[in-house]
């Protein structure tokens, strides 16, 4: 305060004032538990991170048996219907039925009539 | 520099004790910065291990050694401002409770506990925050940085990613309503 009164203008009082708050407020040591608490907090967070990427993986398996299941389940016998035939050989039985004629003039004539 | 680049990159890597050795140069001197920042002794470690723990998170981002002072005193300044924004609202609601007379006398009360130099203390640091409440927090923070923590406009270009005249002239502004309300006070 005594800075203030020798002072001038109103600047040079308020440079003065900030110079008195300056010093009203030296730097802190500290206590004797600022690192153990910080350090505390750093590990809250990294729990924290965890527990959310942790429920955010739980979601997504959740999730993703949910849709296997839906599709299982709803999608999948609705695309059969009326279309057993198409699955119930393989490809390659499927094509030689196809084309059972092409392949008997292909054949050796000894072979068609076993 | 209170550290070297190489005991940073140890940090950087993992390296818990480098860490610790940052915070303990640094510490004495961020929460100096944060007390006449938020103008708070009780709040300053909690502001200040805010500030640690986000180094802590973000040191990985840091590209050179010359960015990281100013990148530590960005993220003082961001957690100062968090918490004069979160100590607003709940001023306002407090306050909302009390008459301004009730305040009067417990602040009054408050000063007869502590000794005279104490008291003298506690009268600037209330006149000043009384002040630095006239404008935003934002504003309080860069006028304090610049005028109590005597950073030059250069450090401050380098902690707010803003050029020299836009903040001169937000400065000017913002010393010119403290320094409005510093008159108003007087007469």
């Amino acid at each position: 305060m005594d800075r203030m009164n020798q002072a001038g203008n109103g600047d040079d009082k308020l440079d003065a004032l900030f110079a008195e708050y300056r010093e009203a407020f030296p730097d802190p040591e500290g206590s004797a538990d600022f690192m153990p608490k910080m350090w505390q907090k750093i590990e809250a967070r990294r729990v924290e991170t965890t527990w959310v990427f942790r429920r955010l993986a739980q979601i997504c398996v959740a999730a993703t048996v949910a849709l296997t299941l839906l599709i299982s389940t709803v999608l999948m016998p609705s695309s059969d219907n009326g279309s057993d035939v198409f699955y119930s050989g393989t490809y390659v039985d499927i094509l030689a039925a196809d084309h059972a004629e092409d392949f008997s003039q292909v054949l050796p004539v000894g072979d068609v009539q076993q | 520099m209170l550290v070297d680049f190489e005991l940073i990159e140890k940090a950087r890597s993992g390296d818990d004790g480098a860490f610790n050795q940052i915070v303990q140069a640094y510490r004495k001197r961020i929460l100096g910065t944060i007390a006449r920042t938020i103008g708070r002794p009780e709040d300053v470690e909690d502001v200040g291990q805010e500030v640690f723990l986000r180094l802590y998170y973000s040191l990985d981002q840091l590209r050179t050694q010359e960015v990281f002072e100013p990148w530590l005193y960005r993220l003082t300044v961001n957690a100062a401002y968090d918490y004069l924004r979160r100590q607003k609202r709940r001023r306002e609601s407090r306050m909302s409770d009390m008459s301004e007379q009730q305040v009067m006398l417990a602040d009054a009360h408050q000063g007869e506990k502590a000794d005279k130099e104490e008291t003298r203390r506690t009268k600037i640091r209330e006149l000043v925050s009384s002040l630095l409440a006239k404008i935003s927090e934002e504003d309080r923070i860069l006028l304090t940085l610049k005028e109590v923590e005597g950073l030059s406009l250069k450090e401050l270009e380098k902690i707010y990613h803003v050029k020299e005249n836009a903040l001169k002239v937000r400065l000017f502004r913002a010393r010119q309503r403290v320094l409005k309300a510093f008159h108003a006070g007087e007469s």
